[in-house]
């Protein structure tokens, strides 16, 4: 089975939202370290511009003329610190931070163009510090280039920076995850007509209901609204279609009675004149048409399992159904047992499953010498139902032929050979299955599953 | 014995008709089922034949009507569809017996007998009464075991008693119930079958005569 619309629709929306704030993520923690160093560089050139304001330069010696401007750079190990080298020089002046502490101040920003500033990052996880250099031209007679260089270590910056990555991670976590609970309960909520439908539908399929109901969203209406037509098309094709071959019996039956009725009273007064052999051919034909007649019918009037079927409670139908067999066979007292879970539904077309139990049911009536018994279980096939009575039985070599040829085991009680394989027809058009056995009652057992 | 037969098909009505009378009983036949319960509403009958389609008033709804009517005599159907969701609306509508179109008449006037009997409480073709034994389905009727020689009409009488058994049954009921309409009504006539038969039944006498009222079937098993 393919996955269903509403994980489609959940597992690309929350893979792209995913992608976007990763992306985001990516973009905003770009932009912040940007910041973060470009606020670094305006806070190294503003000790700079400070240093510079302090410094002397005489004799080719750097000293200070005044207090230094930052309290960290005196602070040994501060974090802070600061270098003053002279071009075609390596002596420099170096902050008293930076005394006890091996600064590795860049040695190329000595050829450093007068005027420019140089931002450095170094890395190193040994010593990682942002540098910025000045080269600037002291004396103006002799043109000596000073060279200033200030290094603060990085851990501060990293430190906000961690705890804005941090944050970020979280928000954006926390946005995905309202994003998701949202969009669940969003699809949750569109879907659900879709879902009520399906609902629908299968009760339709059960019979439970007889069409859809009319709440369905715009998008959905036409849909519900065809399939509510298409139900109700077949079901009255179906009745029109039934009543049509009703008709067709009742007109083809009563003038088959009527022959038949003529036919036995001319035999009667007729009798030793002749004309017995033809009557009797009439009389044999006549029979063969009405077999032909009710079989073909019977078969013709099958509506078997439907698309939109209907379920049937099979207790209180063969309650029904033993009730009037007792009202038809009130002279015999026949006492019948039942065992059948009330709740047990049975699929397929009411008037079908009438004719199976109807049939089988009144051979049990017409066999039987004092007791039917009927159970019905559940097994893994469906449902098993067994009818037993305490009659003759079928003989075993029969018991094939009264299921599929339709010939009559009995010829004292007409009617069953015609009504089994009818029967039988209409089981295994709900792909079920019949057989003859022989009942612990003495007489004959009918097992039936239905799925 | 007196048999409503509601059938539209006339063919079929006229030879129901006609294989009734020669079996004995008295039959009126309607041609749809308004027709029917006016006749069923109107008259006493001792078994109804009521084919399922029928025009104007279908067969399901006059037995229904009849019903509710508390036209109570046993009803058998007539169905050509024959379907069980048919039989069973039937019987559950207050008929008693169905027949499938086509059937044999023998098996109709079978069934129609055993209604009747069935209505007036007995299980067993064989009427019985102390020493005195009718048998519906032979005619045949038998005192401490011998044979009695009836005409038709005293067996009728004899039976339609038996069948109503320590009940007044007036003269005109017995009219009404074994003679077609246009018989001569003269309550003598009756009054010389019963003395006849009072006669052959000889050493019994479970025909009471009620003054004034009619006979009484006295059933001696009832003491």
């Amino acid at each position: 089975m393919k996955a269903g619309i509403q994980t489609r629709l959940f597992f690309i929306t929350t893979l792209v939202l995913g992608s976007c704030l990763t992306l985001a993520g990516y973009i905003l923690d770009r932009s912040f370290k940007a910041s973060v160093l470009a606020g670094a560089e305006q806070q190294l050139r503003l000790v700079t511009y400070s240093l510079m304001g302090v410094v002397d330069f005489v004799d080719g010696r750097v000293s200070l003329s005044a207090e230094l401007p930052e309290p960290r750079l005196n602070q040994p190990e501060s974090g802070l610190y600061a270098s003053v080298q002279m071009r075609e020089s390596v002596r420099a002046w170096r902050s008293p931070s930076a005394l006890t502490s091996d600064v590795p101040f860049p040695e190329h920003v000595l050829a450093m163009e007068p005027g420019e500033f140089q931002f450095t990052e170094v890395t190193d996880p040994a010593a990682p510090f942002y540098y910025l250099s000045y080269a600037v031209i002291w004396g103006v007679d002799d043109g000596t280039v000073l060279t200033f260089t200030v290094a603060s270590e990085t851990s501060a910056f990293e430190r906000s920076m961690r705890d804005f990555r941090r944050n970020l991670l979280l928000g954006l976590t926390a946005v995905l995850l309202l994003f998701v609970a949202a969009q669940f309960l969003a699809l949750r909520w569109g879907l659900s007509p879709l879902r009520q439908m399906a609902d629908e539908v299968r009760q339709l399929e059960a019979g439970e209901r007889e069409a859809l109901s009319r709440v369905y969203p715009l998008e959905l209406q036409g849909l519900a609204e065809n399939l509510d037509r298409f139900v109700e098309h077949e079901r009255r094709s179906r009745s029109r279609y039934r009543n049509a071959l009703e008709d067709l019996a009742h007109s083809l039956k009563t003038p088959l009675a009527v022959v038949r009725n003529a036919l036995s009273s001319v035999n009667g007064s007729l009798n030793g004149s002749g004309h017995g052999s033809s009557t009797e051919l009439l009389r044999e034909q006549l029979a063969r048409m009405e077999s032909t007649v009710h079989h073909q019918l019977s078969r013709a009037a099958v509506r078997g399992p439907v698309v939109v079927g209907s379920t049937v409670v099979l207790g209180t139908m063969i309650e029904r159904l033993v009730r009037a067999l007792r009202t038809a066979y009130r002279d015999r007292p026949i006492d019948v047992t039942q065992q059948i879970d009330p709740e047990l539904r049975v699929r397929g077309d009411e008037g079908d499953l009438m004719e199976i139990f109807g049939n089988l049911l009144e051979n049990a009536f017409k066999y039987t010498q004092t007791r039917i018994a009927i159970q019905a279980n559940r097994v893994a096939a469906g449902i098993e139902i067994c009818i037993d009575d305490d009659g003759a039985g079928i003989p075993e070599h029969l018991r094939e032929d009264v299921l599929h040829r339709g010939i009559r085991a009995d010829e004292v009680q007409p009617g069953q050979g015609i009504g089994l394989s009818v029967v039988a027809e209409l089981v295994s058009l709900y792909s079920g299955t019949l057989s003859i056995d022989t009942s612990a009652l003495g007489g004959a057992r009918i097992r039936l599953v239905l799925k | 014995m007196r048999v409503l037969i509601v059938e539209d098909e006339a063919a079929l009505a006229g030879q129901l008709v006609a294989a009734l009378r020669s079996a004995g009983f008295v039959v009126d036949a309607a041609k749809d089922g308004e027709e029917g319960f006016y006749f069923g509403a109107e008259y006493d009958y001792d078994a109804a034949i009521i084919d399922l389609g029928l025009p104007r008033l279908d067969g399901m709804g006059l037995i229904r009507k009849l019903r509710t009517a508390e036209r109570n005599m046993p009803v058998l159907i007539l169905t050509a569809r024959g379907n069980w969701q048919d039989k069973v609306k039937g019987l559950e509508a207050g008929a008693d017996d169905y027949l499938t179109k086509p059937f044999q008449m023998e098996e109709l006037l079978a069934r129609l007998n055993a209604l009747i009997r069935r209505a007036a409480g007995y299980s067993s073709p064989v009427l019985e009464h102390g020493e005195l034994k009718l048998d519906t389905a032979k005619k045949d009727v038998r005192v401490s075991g011998a044979p009695v020689e009836l005409t038709a009409y005293e067996y009728k009488v004899l039976e339609y008693l038996m069948l109503n058994p320590n009940r007044v049954v007036s003269k005109t009921e017995l009219t009404d119930h074994l003679y077609e309409q246009d018989f001569d009504r003269d309550s003598n006539v009756i009054e010389v079958f019963v003395g006849r038969l009072r006669k052959k039944l000889d050493p019994l006498n479970p025909i009471r005569t009620v003054r004034g009222q009619g006979y009484r079937f006295f059933s001696e098993n009832d003491g």
